[in-house]
């Protein structure tokens, strides 16, 4: 056993004689104990590992004459020592490769066609919005939120449960108010779980599927590759497609996800830009329900919140300070994908997103029948209705903003509800779906935004939301009825 | 088996607690749990086999970075317990982004006692400098070159004997999706444990 408490190996990568002797200089200085060897913490010194310089500047009394070597060592060479470190390893690395390894040439032919039309923006863009349409558009939305939606809210839940848990509850219970904590308007069981069951699973399940499928299929890196050049311009890199889009599923699940960037810069600018414009699949589904009668009025929409997403995003490039991001990313793969994965995949995503919106929604719906016993619910509705009428909207439209609160998709499934009732225009419901899409988040994901960012940057950004969001709504009502547009 | 826990990052401190390791040799070999840690860069297959050698089920994609958190779980193999953590990506042991920070902070803290090096087989030369550092590092490696049978598929021969007795390190050819493999893996694991306790 060596002196560090772990076996000899005998095999050693060989540097050049100067880092060689900076190596041995810096390794007879080190005094401390580290898991790592002392000739790994001397390589890392010397590549100016941050974390490891720290660590020795307060265990080694030596550290100034370390600093020396290092100091010395890095003026001899005119790239970074990282950079010359790495190309010394990997040289030797190819050197061990070569010994042992033969390629025969096979080319691919299809593999390699694939790959090139779905990278190249010509072909890149039209598969792109291929996908969409079928993935999202036609799964999700027409299949998902239409046919699904129908099926379980219309069919099972509105002419069958909802009268019964009413009529149940009306005979076993004999205070009002507690019958409309369970059931009748806005109940938990007659709204909350109405809503995660039969407008929101659905929704939620087909995009995990859609989203699955191409995750296995290794077309999401790329999207990457082929979006690459877009998103430098709002400040992040074709990593970031892949939190992007797994916003268009959960933008709580996303915010998580979007730890996988590479700065802090970065990681800023996509939960805000998650937050502000990336509407979730569950919101995205029951939007494209509303809209999807009105194409017009989908174009609107989208080419609104599209706009924004881009603007807000180039702003935050200029305003936000840090290094900007150079991309590199494995290209996995084309690989047919398998179904037993899938169908795992999509029921684990599915019940991690079930697991964590049902206490929101029987949350939301408790605390919503509390505001409409003591009347703070009525007194939000009232006092808000002079933003509502800037916005264009009813007054009875608060209480979808009100739901938003709760969760995104709340908000957006009472805003179903609404116009079921045929209550709004064509430019009140693309204002009010506007409005809603760019919304504050929902607490699940403000919480996460917390967690990951810190209370500073997650305030900020709300704080930031809000008032814009409401902008947003009123310039393009504004906008849509100087135009005198109807959608 | 089939256990699972998650834990998100932890901030970066580490101390050196090695001697805590080495003040156990009282206890016999087989009753300590062993520390296996899976690390390798994204999207090479660490979480199949770490579903594979426990036993239990994390989300698996064809996509970089799916694992952002450590993922722990325990399997036991010739009634010797392991502890299985699987790590997110890291191309370098110089890290640059947070996920890479978190596992080199888990490989400097853990103390591993096997350290899995999963690298795809289509990519190796991009990925052996890794091998070379974790060796240069110390820690007591296994070098798993996976999706052997894709690379064959290309037309690519490694000589995965040759290459063990050049790093002096077991070598072992997975196809994990295939669940190909995975037994030599594991008897390399219980050999290597062997001969290191002795």
């Amino acid at each position: 056993m060596s002196k560090s408490g772990l076996p000899d190996l005998d095999f050693n990568l060989q540097y050049d004689e100067t880092i060689e002797n900076a190596l041995d200089g810096i390794e007879k200085l080190l005094k401390a104990r580290y898991t790592f060897s002392k000739r790994m913490i001397a390589l890392l010194l010397l590549q100016d590992d941050e974390e490891i310089i720290k660590m020795a500047k307060l265990r080694e009394s030596n550290f100034p004459r370390i600093f020396a070597i290092i100091q010395n060592t890095r003026s001899k060479y005119k790239d970074p020592m990282r950079y010359v470190i790495t190309l010394q390893c990997h040289q030797q690395a190819q050197d061990v490769l070569s010994t042992v390894m033969t390629d025969r040439k096979q080319s691919t032919h299809l593999q390699s066609v694939l790959d090139r039309i779905t990278i190249q923006p010509i072909t890149g863009i039209p598969i792109l919005l291929i996908v969409l349409y079928f993935g999202l558009y036609k799964f999700v939305g027409e299949f998902g939120a239409g046919t699904l939606v129908d099926l379980i809210e219309g069919k099972l839940f509105e002419t069958h449960i909802n009268p019964w848990v009413n009529q149940v509850v009306e005979n076993l219970i004999p205070w009002h108010s507690l019958q409309t904590l369970l059931a009748f308007d806005y109940g938990i069981i007659t709204l909350g779980l109405r809503y995660a069951v039969a407008i929101i699973l659905p929704i939620v399940g087909t995009f995990f599927l859609a989203f699955s499928l191409l995750e296995d299929s290794g077309y999401l890196p790329r999207l990457a590759l082929l979006v690459d050049r877009l998103f430098k311009k709002i400040g992040l890199n074709g990593r970031a497609v892949i939190p992007m889009t797994l916003g268009f599923g959960c933008d709580t699940m996303a915010t998580l996800v979007s730890r996988t960037l590479e700065t802090n810069r970065e990681r800023v600018i996509a939960t805000l830009l998650l937050a502000l414009a990336i509407p979730c699949s569950a919101q995205l589904g029951v939007i494209l329900g509303l809209l999807s009668a009105r194409p017009l009025a989908l174009a609107v929409w989208a080419g609104f919140v599209i706009l924004v997403f881009l603007l807000v995003g180039y702003l935050a490039a200029q305003v936000i300070p840090g290094e900007k991001p150079a991309f590199y990313m494995e290209l996995p793969p084309l690989r047919l994908p398998r179904i037993a994965n899938i169908l795992e995949k999509t029921l684990s995503r599915m019940q991690w997103y079930f697991l964590e919106i049902i206490p929101f929604f029987i949350l939301a719906s408790v605390l919503i029948w509390a505001g409409k016993i003591t009347g703070i619910f009525d007194a939000f509705i009232h006092t808000s209705a002079p933003l509502m009428a800037a916005l264009g909207l009813p007054p009875q439209a608060a209480e979808v903003f009100l739901f938003g609160f709760f969760r995104r998709d709340y908000g957006a499934a009472g805003l179903y509800d609404l116009q079921k009732l045929g209550a709004l225009s064509g430019v009140q419901i693309v204002v009010a779906a506007v409005t809603l899409t760019l919304f504050v988040p929902c607490i699940a994901q403000f919480a996460i935004m917390i967690k990951e960012r810190g209370w500073k940057t997650a305030l900020a950004i709300a704080g930031f939301i809000f008032p814009f969001a409401f902008l947003c709504g009123i310039v393009l009502n504004f906008i849509l009825t100087l135009l005198g547009v109807t959608l | 088996m089939g256990r699972k826990q998650k834990e998100t990052k932890k901030p970066v401190k580490f101390l050196n607690k090695r001697s805590s390791v080495k003040n156990e040799p009282s206890q016999p070999f087989k009753q300590r749990k062993m520390k296996l840690v899976l690390v390798g860069t994204p999207n090479v297959g660490k979480s199949v086999l770490f579903n594979l050698l426990t036993g239990s089920y994390v989300t698996v994609s064809n996509y970089p970075g799916t694992t952002v958190e450590v993922t722990r779980g325990t399997a036991k193999y010739n009634q010797q317990t392991y502890e299985v953590i699987d790590t997110p990506g890291m191309y370098s042991l110089l890290p640059i982004t947070e996920e890479e920070r978190v596992t080199r902070t888990l490989l400097l803290q853990e103390k591993p006692d096997v350290v899995i090096h999963v690298v795809d087989a289509k990519n190796i030369e991009r990925m052996l400098p890794l091998t070379l550092q974790l060796l240069e590092a110390g820690l007591p490696v296994i070098l798993d070159v996976n999706m052997m049978d894709e690379a064959e598929a290309i037309g690519r021969k490694i000589d995965l004997d040759k290459l063990s007795s050049i790093l002096e390190i077991p070598v072992v050819g997975t196809a994990a999706a295939l669940n190909r493999g995975i037994e030599q893996l594991k008897r390399a694991v219980m050999e290597y444990v062997k001969k290191r306790v002795a």
